[in-house]
């Protein structure tokens, strides 16, 4: 019988000589000779790079290093890998390797975010598919006692041409020891790539490889994992969602409950769960009524105080402060364009913090064996979460970090949206599985989720517009919130700055490129500023996080409801207005040939991104940075798609309704998606509130890899732009979060649901993301299309009825 | 002691009558189809059937199903492929699919009741059970996909019965 591989043991093996490969030496290529294959025996399989295994049963599995939670992500790389390798799509499986110091070193950082997955992957896995085909053939013409130039590859077989003779995959890793080395990057760079428009995988529709077990119910999340022995442990909801003390547990009542095991002081000296306290229990149902019943003083900590309009108020007073705001981007002369202005437009905006609210409640399992902790649950970043719990375990135990051995085991995620790159679930399991020494499911109720989730920042925004001469001349930008890069340690007055861009300007100042990012949008306007002011009480405070495009999410209802504004102060049609705009011009031109001089962000971005393992230092490979080629004419060109689509000012439109347009270019200036949205709305003039009659949406992500999954993910990314611009406002109310369930806290549901019109542009430039940008443009649409409805501006996310009518009642 | 019937196999809940059946049927029973969402009604991630009817698990009490007959996903259809699954696979409904369990639970109850439903009977019918992922435009699909499949049973079966 032949198996595939599957024991540690022979991965590891694998993997450890491919570590060799990952620093640069060689992919190697090892079989056993036919007479090594026993029924006994594992198959070590034909494992030419550490992304796939070929097995004897002509199977193929793919190593999957991207979480899977929603966005079949599994899926889209192996159809990468397939297309190049020429397999059959009916032999593909997944798998996940297990997280691990050893692992790291040759998977590299696993961690899934910024819908970056498919653009930093596809290059290198395309050409690890590509050298696994070469083999192949040249083992195949062996095979066939053929010439290797004779033979081709399709559907896991070789043939001769000429004679057609054939033999499959699975027979010739049976028969040959193939040992073919290829350098790396040489040869990897040498491999010629199939063109866009002749894939017969990437491009096509596949059924996702995870929807089967999600309708059967056999899909396991981390909820769903179940160790011997093991105790339930459920949060008791903190006093402030950060910086309390926990003085004293009293558990007198809590110790009535039958099955109610300890309660446990989490050890929060590193700074995470503040103040948490876990009642363990025999079930879930009774941990949950102890977390209740124990009565636990606490000391509220510095936060304690602090409302959303605290802060609000404290964003207002901080943009004043010229000292206090970072250069992000600097083109032209803001100041004498706007001294030069015929008219200038000041706008100030607003946006309420979200949170993920992922179905699945957060949860983490740890499991002590031997002296490893071994961790369960589903996680955007399996080595974070890692490196994470070491830092804690480290100075919790008094151990040296290399001697806490870790091992994480990822499940599939019951949703991500940025908000599974936290860790406290995991140290407070492992914590407790310390003190109970028996392995501990730790579950956050609904309520303790929201209590203790890391949302995305309030955020205020003031902006100056610059008209002359029916133009605008010049854009000014102060953006005042809360950074996340802080609760990471990342920016360089913590000594790291690997996820932090320069600012354009020369001070060089610490910028958190993700709490600004977007507002370096794609116009081309000749005299740009844009400031960046950060709240460290907010940072803290809130625990503020990456959301959905993270702060895209905001700054594009900034800046595409101010463009919009401009538009019509220059009484100019939005959509004529963005399109003279976005003329791939300047700093808009993309790249190559972009504005950017080697050695000025996008490089130094590329340098530091999270591609795991490292790439040549070589302009002409074909990169992250690539998916900007073309520029703003590509936005613009999905502006018109959409525009034509929508029927913009050609369509007849009932009383009260109305168009309103936004384009965005989601994730980071580096790798943006280029997606236009048009809402069409309709408000009732009488009670503010306002119905979505469809979206349009028209996105150019280069190559589409999966067109009906990538739909999938647009129409799923629109509606979450709509339910946080109808449905999503999350408030802290002394030092808390106010909202504790889906009735306080509730995203739009099905009724809210309008028709989606999705126009998928395959353009055939690097493939960029798709999971999150669509979510973008559908606020600031919103927005605008109730200002072309009933002449009404909100200035503020999300649109309430209430702002629509006090709108409406100030214009009468 | 509360005696369940559960897909169609007969257990005794150790656990307090007053527990969640949904705690009962995923961390007792390890049928972990069913998912833990609010815990108070308000996602219906957690919904079954009892004696036919949709109802969400963590709001009631393993004491007060004595008797009733329970079904969960992984009884909906000893194959997998009960029209609903079926149609939520040919329409690629699940994104991240946590919710997808209740969803289709949900949409099988209404189904078996109607399955010549509105569009609004639809969107009424499936309104209480939430989606982050927003799956809502292919739920709606499918589940108009799922009635097709079940009137074309139907249909055959009457015209197999007429016939022969």
């Amino acid at each position: 019988m032949v198996r595939s591989t599957g024991s540690a043991t022979t991965r590891r093996e694998f993997l450890i000589r491919s570590a060799a490969t990952a620093a640069g030496a060689f992919l190697s290529i090892g079989l056993p000779a036919l007479g090594s294959i026993a029924a006994a025996q594992p198959m070590a399989g034909f494992t030419p790079s550490i992304w796939f295994t070929l097995t004897p049963d002509g199977k193929v599995t793919m190593h999957i290093v991207k979480a899977e939670m929603g966005q079949h992500i599994g899926t889209a790389l192996a159809q990468i890998i397939a297309e190049e390798l020429e397999v059959k799509w009916e032999d593909v499986r997944l798998d996940s390797p297990l997280e691990s110091v050893e692992n790291f070193a040759i998977y590299g950082l696993a961690y899934t975010v910024n819908s970056g997955s498919v653009t930093t992957e596809f290059d290198r896995l395309s050409r690890a598919g590509a050298a696994g085909r070469i083999a192949l053939i040249e083992a195949g013409a062996q095979v066939l006692g053929a010439k290797e130039s004779d033979c081709t590859a399709s559907n896991s077989r070789v043939t001769e041409s000429v004679s057609g003779r054939s033999v499959s995959y699975g027979e010739i890793i049976q028969k040959v020891k193939i040992d073919r080395k290829f350098a790396y990057p040489e040869d990897f760079k040498t491999i010629k790539l199939k063109a866009s428009g002749t894939y017969n995988i990437v491009g096509k529709s596949m059924p996702a490889l995870d929807i089967p077990t999600k309708v059967t119910g056999q899909a396991k999340y981390g909820i769903d994992v179940f160790l011997p022995n093991m105790v339930y442990g459920a949060v008791v909801i903190p006093r402030t969602r950060y910086g309390s003390r926990v003085v004293s547990i009293d558990d007198s009542e809590a110790r009535n409950i039958p099955g109610f095991v300890r309660a446990v002081k989490v050890d929060d000296s590193i700074g995470k769960c503040t103040g948490w306290v876990v009642a363990l229990a025999e079930r879930f149902p009774a941990a949950v009524k102890a977390a209740q019943a124990l009565k636990v003083q606490v000391d509220p900590g510095p936060y304690a105080g602090i409302d959303t309009s605290v802060l609000f108020e404290e964003y207002s007073q901080t943009i004043k402060n010229d000292a206090a705001g970072a250069n992000w981007v600097l083109e032209g002369d803001i100041d004498k364009s706007l001294a030069g202005a015929e008219k200038v437009l000041e706008i100030e905006y607003t946006t309420d913090m979200v949170c993920h609210a992922t179905m699945e409640p957060l949860n983490a399992t740890v499991h002590v064996v031997d002296g490893a902790w071994h961790v369960y649950t589903g996680t955007q970043s399996t080595s974070f979460a890692r490196m994470t719990l070491t830092a804690y375990l480290s100075k919790v135990l008094g151990q040296k970090p290399e001697e806490i051995k870790i091992y994480v085991h990822e499940s599939v995620l019951g949703g991500g949206f940025g908000g599974k790159q936290d860790y406290d679930e995991i140290l407070a399991a492992a914590y407790c599985a310390k003190e109970v020494g028996r392995p501990v499911k730790l579950i956050q109720t609904r309520e303790s989720t929201f209590a203790t989730s890391f949302p995305r920042t309030p955020t205020y925004h003031k902006l100056k517009a610059g008209l002359k001469n029916g133009q605008l001349v010049a854009m000014d930008h102060d953006i005042c919130c809360g950074w996340m890069g802080p609760r990471f340690s990342v920016g360089k007055k913590y000594g790291t700055d690997w996820l932090q861009l320069d600012s354009w300007d020369a001070k060089k100042e610490d910028i958190d490129q993700w709490s600004i990012g977007g507002s370096d949008h794609w116009y081309d306007i000749e005299n740009r500023r844009v400031r960046a002011f950060d709240s460290d009480r907010t940072t803290w405070a809130v625990q503020a996080s990456a959301l959905r495009t993270v702060s895209n999410s905001y700054n594009m209802f900034v800046v595409e409801s101010f463009m919009d504004e401009v538009a019509h102060a220059l009484n100019r049609d939005p959509l004529e207005f963005r399109l003279a705009l976005l003329n791939g011009k300047g700093s808009a031109r993309g790249i190559p040939n972009a504005g950017y001089e080697p050695g000025t962000p996008s490089d130094y971005y590329m340098d530091r991104l999270w591609i795991s393992l490292p790439w040549p230092n070589d302009n002409s490979w074909p990169m992250y940075q690539s998916t900007t080629v073309g520029g703003a004419l590509r936005l613009a060109n999905c502006l018109r798609v959409a525009a034509g689509r929508a029927g913009w000012r050609a369509k007849k439109l009932s009383p009260n309704t109305g168009m309103g347009i936004a384009v965005s270019s989601a994730e980071e200036r580096q790798s943006p998606t280029w997606v236009a949205g048009i809402a069409e709305v309709t408000v009732d003039p009488q009670a503010g509130t306002y119905k979505i009659n469809r979206l349009t949406i028209a996105m150019d992500p280069g190559t589409v890899i999966n067109p009906l999954n990538a739909k999938s993910q647009i129409q799923g990314a629109a509606l979450w732009g709509l339910s946080q611009v109808m449905a999503e406002r999350l408030t802290l109310k002394a030092g808390a979060f106010e909202q504790s369930n889906f009735h306080d806290y509730s995203p739009i549901r099905l009724a809210d649901v309008p028709p989606i019109d999705v126009e998928l542009i395959d353009s055939g430039h690097h493939p960029s993301g798709v999971g999150e940008p669509a979510s973008t443009v559908v606020a600031p649409a919103v927005a605008n299309a109730i200002y072309d409805a009933v002449g009404v501006r909100v200035r503020h996310m999300p649109i309430t009825a209430e702002a629509v009518l006090a709108g409406l009642r100030k214009k009468t | 002691m509360p005696n369940l019937t559960i897909n169609g196999q007969s257990y005794f809940a150790d656990a307090p009558p007053d527990t969640p059946l949904l705690w009962v049927i995923r961390e007792d029973l390890r049928l972990t189809g069913t998912k833990y969402g609010c815990g108070v009604g308000l996602c219906g991630s957690c919904t079954v059937h009892i004696d036919g009817h949709a109802v969400r698990s963590c709001a009631v009490t393993v004491g007060s199903v004595e008797g009733a007959l329970i079904t969960t996903i992984e009884g909906l259809s000893p194959t997998g492929l009960h029209p609903v699954q079926q149609a939520w696979i040919e329409h690629q409904v699940p994104q991240c699919g946590y919710c997808q369990s209740g969803q289709i639970m949900q949409a099988a109850a209404l189904l078996s009741q109607n399955s010549n439903l509105s569009e609004q009977q639809i969107v009424d019918g499936m309104n209480g059970n939430l989606c982050r992922c927003a799956t809502y435009s292919r739920i709606v699909g499918a589940v108009r996909r799922a009635a097709e499949i079940m009137n074309r049973a139907a249909e055959i079966t009457h015209e197999g019965a007429s016939h022969g």
